[in-house]
């Protein structure tokens, strides 16, 4: 059973499947990925980030293989699995629940 | 799926715990050569780079720590962290794990060791279905409530019609009968039986068939089923057999079927070879139909949901009928017993006896170990005080030191079952006969799983208290004083009654196997009244269908004497019927004394009555008191002569001089023959070597002859020449007659205290496991308490102690432990030992000598265990000692 997750821990898991859905990516990836699609607003700290890799790959959600990679030896590659997609829709419909909620509060408080 | 994904991912990691982690290794690696990288194309030196890469990445074993958390198999690998870890701690410590072992391997090895010969004894269902309805059916005289008879065939027929309440009824009686027609002649044990035997009992055959109901009605054709031992022996497996003529006692039955040799029943007695009518037997077949021969034992099997008390009530009901009805069957009623309490009832009081004793052995083990795991966890205080400190829960320690105790108990056990099987191996041979036949004694299934948890059970009990003390809630004190004083209050209390305790099982156990060796040896040094060694003995039976008349039996005995003393080396030799402690017991005949009042209506003068050539006493050195022996002259045509025992000339000669004296008694039915009374011989153990000679008269054989005797030869040539001449002059005689149960007379009454050697061996080696585990236990205490007490040595030293006060200080010490274990043993023994006094011979239960004796050599011993740390403490330097601490 996955432990009750903060906002913050799911939040990451989020991003982590999210960047992960569109292509395989290895941590670097991941962790460079989230920096430069968030405009480096985000940075996943590697104290954070390998914890959260290997907790999602041993629920299940995510999958890792060896594979030649950019960095021009085998990485270890983390992709979606069919189950870590229904996750991931269910992460993203949480959060978007989540952040109009917020976005209403802030609107109308 | 996913679930399936998880369990694969967990297991993997278990499995492949090193590749998960040289995984994980290199994942990490690669994500800091990527940030050095980084930093090198930021214009950094190679160094600079990579230690800006490592101090961004942060502590590398906590991130290693977080991942490995989330593989959620952390409980398994501390497991095998834990089990690594006591196997580490046993192997620096091997004098601590080797007493450990060893005790865990005595207690648990023992006691799986008698636990198998329980299993094969009492708790092995006996090998029929549904062994509980089977009740054996007696005969019982109301005056001799506890004589149980035999049932007259036509008794066991109207039973068999009428009753209510048993399935199917059968009777049995045994005979030997001489076998001949395919090889050797010999004697064979045979079942008489009634048919209905293999259905109450639920056999079946190997080949042919069985006894059905019409071979056991009257002018049947004779037929025999012959058991797979004998198929095998005497007809090499023949797959023929059946439908082959045997004879029997000079009569050809048919061969009609095998049984296999899973047929064990009678179970406890000698096996049977042949199955046969008791109709068809020569010497029961003509008796069956007189009434009042009660030759028959019989077993039933009640019909289901009938208990033996109800099959009680109503047999006992119709035997009183039967009472009323025939006159021969007044004042007998009818008494059931459980088939299996007739098999194992004689047998469970002396194998609980031994369990006990087991039992308590093992508790000793325990006792031991845990004392030596608690020493240990004591000392180990600080380390434990440490870990705590570090984080350790207070579940994770206990678990840790659980794990050890638990792989302590799991290897002990392992020793155990191994000491086991060889004991079982070594004890074989000593078994009683009664106990070997009931069924083969193995370490099985059963007794793996009583092995399995009583180490369990031992190692959880002993590493419970070890643990609970060893993790204390005050820490700090712990790590300030140095942990070794940790719990050492409550420790060194549980230390001294585990060491009391011990001292007192021990010296239970050390009275109640002194007490059976004392016993023993009174009754294997007992004087016999004859001299044993260099006998040889072995039995002549004449089959009754060749020689019927005493004319016969005597010529043939004549016969025998000459040409066995026509053998070379064989100085002297005689015949007699019966021979002391034979195993067909002895002949006891009523007498009356020619010239003496009458007795009372109902009383009765009996003694044991021996028929022998004139040789025998010399041969057998009985020695003459008074009178002769016989002679020659002693012959048919003479007067009939007699010689008494010098216990019957005490007890009904009290004052009279007994020679001269007329008595009539004799083998019937000749029991009326008036004999003359012409010596007095010493006294003979005949029955038992534990039992005190009775009264017991003998005859000259040409006088009163046998059909057979059995021959005693003295002779300095070794056994087997010695049964190879008997033979040989039986043969030169009559070549169809066998010559069987050929044994030196030593050996024959080693075979009559059997079962006394084996509790004594068995009750006896307890003791010395129960001394060597009391030494080990003590000596643990002493060592451990004298170096704590170092340091104050140290200072006693250094005040002016003399290396003499030091010794009696720790000497001081243990015997006074001991001491009251030995008060709290003794008073233990004292109320436990009479349990006993029915397996002694004359050895009270409260025997002083052996209690001293035993006190004796206990503290000895814990003198001794004692000396060696006492030693140890006396050469303490008092300047090392107290820069110590």
């Amino acid at each position: 059973m996955p432990k009750p997750s903060d906002l913050l821990q799911g939040t990451l898991d989020l991003l982590i499947l999210k960047t992960i859905a569109r292509k395989p990516l290895h941590g670097w990836g991941i962790a460079k990925r989230i920096q430069t699609l968030s405009g480096d607003t985000l940075s996943v700290g590697q104290g954070s980030l390998y914890p959260a890799l290997h907790r999602l790959e041993n629920q299940g959600w995510i999958c890792a293989e060896w594979e030649e990679s950019d960095l021009g030896r085998p990485a270890k590659v983390y992709s979606l699995t069919s189950e870590g997609r229904k996750q991931l829709e269910r992460e993203l419909r949480s959060w978007n629940r989540l952040s109009s909620a917020v976005h209403l509060l802030i609107q109308n408080a | 799926m996913r679930a399936i994904r998880i369990i694969r991912r967990r297991m993997h990691s278990f499995v492949h715990h090193s590749r998960a982690e040289w995984e994980m290794q290199r994942e990490i690696e690669m994500h800091i050569q990527q940030l050095t990288r980084e930093g090198l194309g930021a214009g950094m030196t190679e160094a600079e780079a990579r230690t800006a890469a490592l101090r961004e990445f942060g502590s590398i074993e906590q991130i290693k720590d977080e991942c490995r958390d989330t593989r959620r198999v952390r409980w398994m690998q501390d497991f095998v962290q834990d089990l690594r870890y006591g196997v580490r701690m046993l192997r620096e410590s091997p004098g601590f794990t080797a007493v450990a072992l060893l005790t865990l391997a005595l207690g648990i090895g023992a006691n799986t060791a008698i636990f198998s010969v329980v299993d094969a004894v009492l708790l092995r269902a006996l090998p029929y279905p549904d062994p509980d309805q089977l009740v054996l059916m007696s005969n019982v005289p109301e005056k001799q409530p506890n004589a149980l008879l035999g049932i007259s065939y036509r008794d066991f027929t109207a039973y068999r019609e009428h009753n209510q309440v048993f399935s199917e009824m059968a009777g049995n009686t045994f005979h030997n009968l001489t076998l001949t027609g395919a090889g050797e002649p010999s004697i064979v044990n045979t079942a008489d039986v009634t048919p209905e035997i293999f259905s109450v009992l639920g056999a079946a055959p190997l080949a042919g068939r069985l006894l059905l109901p019409e071979d056991g009605k009257p002018g049947a054709a004779a037929v025999a089923v012959i058991s797979e031992d004998l198929w095998r022996s005497r007809f090499g497996s023949d797959p023929n057999v059946v439908g082959h003529s045997i004879n029997l006692d000079m009569r050809p039955f048919t061969v009609i079927g095998i049984l296999p040799a899973s047929f064990r029943y009678p179970d406890g007695a000698p096996h049977q070879d042949v199955w046969i009518s008791v109709l068809q037997d020569p010497l029961f077949g003509p008796r069956a139909s007189q009434p009042g021969v009660r030759l028959l034992g019989v077993i039933a099997r009640l019909k289901p949901g009938v208990s033996v008390s109800k099959g009680q009530a109503e047999m006992g009901a119709m035997g009183t009928r039967f009472a009323q009805e025939y006159p021969e069957d007044t004042g007998f009623g009818i008494r059931l017993r459980p088939y299996r309490e007739a098999v194992v009832g004689n047998l469970r009081f002396a194998l609980l006896v031994l369990l006990t004793a087991v039992g308590l052995v093992l508790l000793m083990a325990c006792a031991n170990v845990a004392n030596l795991l608690l020493s240990r966890a004591t000392s180990r205080g600080r380390e434990i005080a440490v870990r705590i400190a570090l984080g350790a829960t207070r579940t994770r320690i206990l678990r840790q030191l659980l794990t050890e105790s638990a792989l302590l108990g799991g290897l002990g056990g392992l020793a155990g079952v191994c000491l086991a099987v060889c004991m079982i191996r070594i004890l074989q041979p000593f078994l009683p006969p009664e106990v070997a036949r009931i069924g083969s004694i193995q370490v099985g299934g059963p007794v793996l799983v009583f092995a399995l948890a009583l180490s369990l059970a031992a190692s959880l009990a002993f590493g419970l208290a070890p643990a609970l003390i060893a993790t204390p809630s005050n820490l700090q004190a712990n790590i300030k004083e140095g942990g070794e004083r940790t719990g050492q209050r409550g420790g060194r209390h549980l230390r001294n009654i585990l060491a009391i305790a011990e001292i007192a099982l021990a010296l239970m156990l050390l009275v109640g196997g002194g007490l059976l060796i004392r016993s023993f040896a009174l009754v294997t040094s007992v004087n016999p009244g004859f001299d044993p060694e260099r006998v040889i003995r072995a039995e002549v039976s004449l089959p009754q269908f060749e020689y019927r008349t005493p004319q016969q039996w005597r010529a043939f005995a004549d016969e025998l004497r000459t040409r066995l003393h026509a053998q070379t080396g064989f100085g002297e030799c005689a015949l007699a019927a019966p021979l002391p402690m034979d195993r067909q017991g002895q002949a006891s005949f009523n007498f009356t004394i020619v010239g003496n009042p009458p007795l009372p209506p109902g009383k009765t003068n009996t003694a044991n009555y021996a028929t022998v050539s004139p040789d025998y006493f010399r041969v057998m050195r009985i020695p003459l008191l008074r009178g002769r022996f016989f002679s020659e002259h002693d012959s048919p045509s003479n007067p009939n002569v007699a010689i008494i025992s010098q216990t019957l000339a005490r007890v009904y000669f009290a004052n009279e001089e007994p020679i001269g004296r007329q008595m009539r008694f004799g083998f019937p039915p000749n029991s009326d023959v008036m004999r003359e009374i012409v010596g007095v011989v010493g006294d003979v153990r005949d029955v038992a070597l534990s039992q005190e000679p009775g009264p017991a008269m003998y005859v000259p054989f040409s006088q009163a002859p046998l059909y057979g005797g059995e021959v005693v030869v003295r002779s300095s040539l070794n056994a087997s020449s010695v049964a190879a001449g008997i033979r040989q002059a039986v043969y030169s005689i009559d070549k169809d007659l066998p010559v069987t149960d050929i044994e030196s007379f030593p050996d024959a009454i080693g075979q009559s205290v059997s079962r006394e050697r084996f509790r004594t061996l068995l009750l006896g080696s307890f003791s010395g496991i129960a001394l060597a585990l009391a030494a080990i236990g003590i000596f643990g205490v002493i060592s451990y308490s004298a170096s704590q007490r170092r340091h104050e040595i140290g200072i006693r030293v250094a005040m002016g102690a003399q290396r003499r006060d030091v010794l009696l200080l720790i000497l001081g010490e243990g015997v006074k432990l001991a001491l009251v274990g030995v008060a709290a043993g003794t008073g233990f023994a004292f109320l436990l030992t009479r349990w006993i006094a029915s397996l002694l011979y004359n050895v009270s239960a409260r025997d002083p000598l052996t209690f001293c004796s035993v006190t004796a050599l206990l503290l000895g011993v814990v003198v001794i265990a004692c000396y060696v740390p006492a030693r140890r403490a006396m050469r303490v330097d008092p300047m090392v000692a107290l820069r110590y601490q």
